[in-house]
């Protein structure tokens, strides 16, 4: 009588983590944002923040600042936060879907050269002159590698992770030449600093549009990805297995890969090749919460977006008034993750 | 046993007591940490960057000039007739095979980059062929330079004078020069300025150590980013509307406008609501007088004219 209170006071704690671990997260997000605005060169409050952003939500007649300071809050940190909480969940979604279509721990878009594709393309359609349809751009080039990754694959007879890695390097390699090439041959002077928050991965100067396309790139690709959880879950015990129970393994995962490659696309157009978001938010968030998708995506894409906005908060504001590409910083936590990775799993790869 | 250089100097400054006026030879130099010797001036030269060959104009060097190279725009009016038939070697950085196939005798650079690998070749690479290199001392990195005035500037154009043995040339011009700036009176209202180079998502902006903050100051302007000991930093636009400048420098750059600038700046929702930007009032310099050389001192006296247009309410 007494062991079973226990054990049902108990697993009711366990229920109640799990019930709130996500409501929690999103507390944390809204915590993380507000603090993250009153982050940066200018010296503003998080009450002066909030009452910029109730003002120019109309709940409130009079911004509590100056003009400009409320420009900085509106126009300068809400969208760059708004963006780079975007832009972690995507590439962590991103990241966690690649792990299980190719059952590959060390599968991301950075690592796999999706990034890298995709950056070359936004730089080609950018000197082109279709500056507009760069996200197109970017999109593309990540489609293209993920299928000169897959074409790869296919002709080794199957990727192992050491393999897709390798292949990945070399594509990322590739295209980030190409990249530098690009910016080199059209532009002159002092433009390696772009190839830099190209290549590295930057979100300074993001603005209410990129904000607004990362989003919408979110909206159109989370739901689809969410909804896939449970077949994720199939994925892992391979094609086979996942047909038999009833998963319909080449739409879905046709489908998968062009959601990723889409997010992919998005985000590097918005914020350049920002590298190991994909890889490590999805391992981190699998030590807390195990490796159920239907649990591990949601989390993964919470994790990703408060992991992103305060690595991009440091990258803004360590050095003031000097601005860092944040691609150094996520490398920087990432590379190391990389390698406790690779000794976690060193048995498979 | 070797000879300390100052006693070297000594020495043939005592051999060649005749000739008044000409330099010394050997000539030995310590030049951003690299130790340069001249038996005499040299004769066929290697120019890189914009810096470099205007200053060997202005001292009438056109004819030792055997080839330039990575220009950074035109040349401005007094020198386009003396720089008119010179062999340009390469748009870009040229590579060391380009530079030594000109067979010249000394390399000036106007960025100590310049001497790379891929570049016009390592220093002591190029030493060891028997070819002299010089690095503008204000684009020197490997030691950190103190930080620019006019008299630093000046005193790069009278060892340019010493190493050609052309003294006189650079005498004068160092006299015309310091005539210009002193016509100059800095402005006395008080305001603040950003000097914007380049760059659109992270802007790249003149700070307290070079030739800008040497500029602003002698325009009598306070430099947003003076505070930060180097010569340009990557900063955020952020740190910009928050220092809100009364003016802003642009650089006129042919792969950069001022124009391309005052479009960015207007466009930009944050940057569109600054005063200067809403009053233009903006200060427009060409990029090769941006750099350390003898178009600063010019580039302050227009720049000079440009901002006693501006007004200023109150």
């Amino acid at each position: 009588m007494a062991g079973a209170q226990v054990r049902r006071s108990g697993s009711s704690a366990a229920a109640a983590l799990r019930h709130f671990s996500l409501p929690a997260l999103v507390v944390l997000l809204l915590v993380s944002a507000t603090l993250a605005i009153t982050f940066g060169p200018a010296e503003i409050s998080p009450g002066e923040a909030w009452g910029v952003i109730l003002h120019h939500l109309g709940l409130r007649p009079e911004s509590p600042v100056s003009r400009l300071r409320d420009a900085i809050v509106w126009e300068l940190r809400l969208p760059r936060a708004v963006a780079a909480m975007g832009v972690g969940a995507g590439l962590a979604l991103a990241g966690t879907v690649m792990q299980a279509l190719t059952r590959n721990p060390l599968a991301d878009p950075y690592l796999l050269g999706l990034s890298s594709g995709a950056a070359l393309g936004a730089v080609g359609f950018l000197l082109a002159g279709a500056a507009l349809l760069m996200p197109l751009g970017a999109f593309l080039g990540s489609l293209a590698a993920l299928a000169l990754a897959l074409l790869v694959a296919q002709l080794l007879g199957g990727a192992t992770p050491s393999r897709a890695i390798l292949t990945g390097i070399c594509i990322a390699a590739l295209a980030s030449a190409a990249t530098s090439f690009l910016i080199f041959w059209t532009a002159t002077g002092d433009s390696y600093r772009e190839i830099l928050s190209w290549l590295m991965g930057s979100l300074g100067g993001a603005v209410w549009s990129d904000a607004g396309l990362v989003a919408a790139s979110l909206v159109l690709c989370a739901p689809v990805i969410l909804a896939a959880g449970r077949a994720l879950d199939a994925f892992a015990f391979g094609d086979a297995a996942a047909a038999s129970l009833g998963v319909e393994v080449t739409r879905l995962r046709w489908t998968l890969l062009t959601a990723t490659a889409l997010l992919t696309g998005v985000m590097v157009a918005v914020g350049g090749a920002i590298g190991f978001v994909g890889l490590v938010v999805p391992h981190a968030v699998r030590l807390a919460v195990g490796t159920r998708h239907r649990r591990l995506l949601p989390h993964a894409m919470l994790v990703g977006a408060i992991f992103m906005l305060w690595t991009d908060t440091a990258a803004r504001s360590l050095f003031d008034p000097r601005e860092l590409p944040v691609g150094i910083i996520t490398a920087l936590i990432g590379a190391p993750v990389f390698l406790f990775i690779l000794l976690r799993y060193r048995r498979i790869t | 046993m070797r000879i300390p250089s100052f006693l070297a100097a000594a020495i043939v400054v005592a051999l060649s007591a005749g000739g008044a006026a000409a330099a010394d030879y050997p000539l030995r130099l310590d030049n951003c940490g690299f130790e340069i010797v001249l038996d005499k001036p040299p004769e066929r030269v290697v120019a890189i960057k914009s810096t470099a060959t205007e200053l060997l104009l202005s001292l009438g060097l056109s004819e030792r000039i055997a080839g330039i190279a990575f220009q950074d725009g035109p040349l401005p009016p007094d020198l386009a007739a003396a720089g008119a038939g010179l062999a340009v070697l390469s748009d870009r950085l040229p590579s060391q095979e380009v530079v030594l196939e000109v067979e010249p005798d000394f390399v000036y650079g106007g960025w100590e980059s310049n001497f790379s690998g891929e570049g016009a070749g390592e220093r002591p690479t190029l030493a060891a062929l028997g070819v002299a290199s010089y690095v503008a001392p204000a684009a020197c990195r490997s030691v950190k330079p103190p930080e620019l005035t006019f008299e630093r500037l000046f005193a790069e154009m009278a060892e340019m004078g010493a190493i050609f043995d052309v003294e006189a040339a650079a005498a004068a011009l160092i006299e015309n020069q310091r005539r210009l700036l002193a016509g100059v009176a800095p402005d006395e209202r008080g305001l603040t300025a950003l000097w914007y180079s380049s760059g659109t998502r992270t802007p790249y902006v003149g700070a307290g150590s070079n030739a800008p903050a040497m500029i602003l100051e002698a325009l009598g302007l306070a430099n947003i980013f003076g505070a930060v000991d180097e010569g340009w930093i990557s900063a955020s636009w952020e740190a910009v509307v928050d220092a809100d400048p009364d003016v802003i420098v642009l650089v006129d750059a042919a792969w950069n406008s001022a124009e391309q600038k005052k479009t960015l700046l207007a466009k930009n929702p944050i940057t569109s609501q600054l005063e200067a930007v809403i009053e233009q009032r903006y200060l427009v310099i060409p990029f090769p007088a941006s750099e350390a050389g003898v178009r600063n001192v010019p580039a302050v006296v227009d720049m000079a004219r440009q901002l006693a247009g501006l007004d200023f309410p109150e």
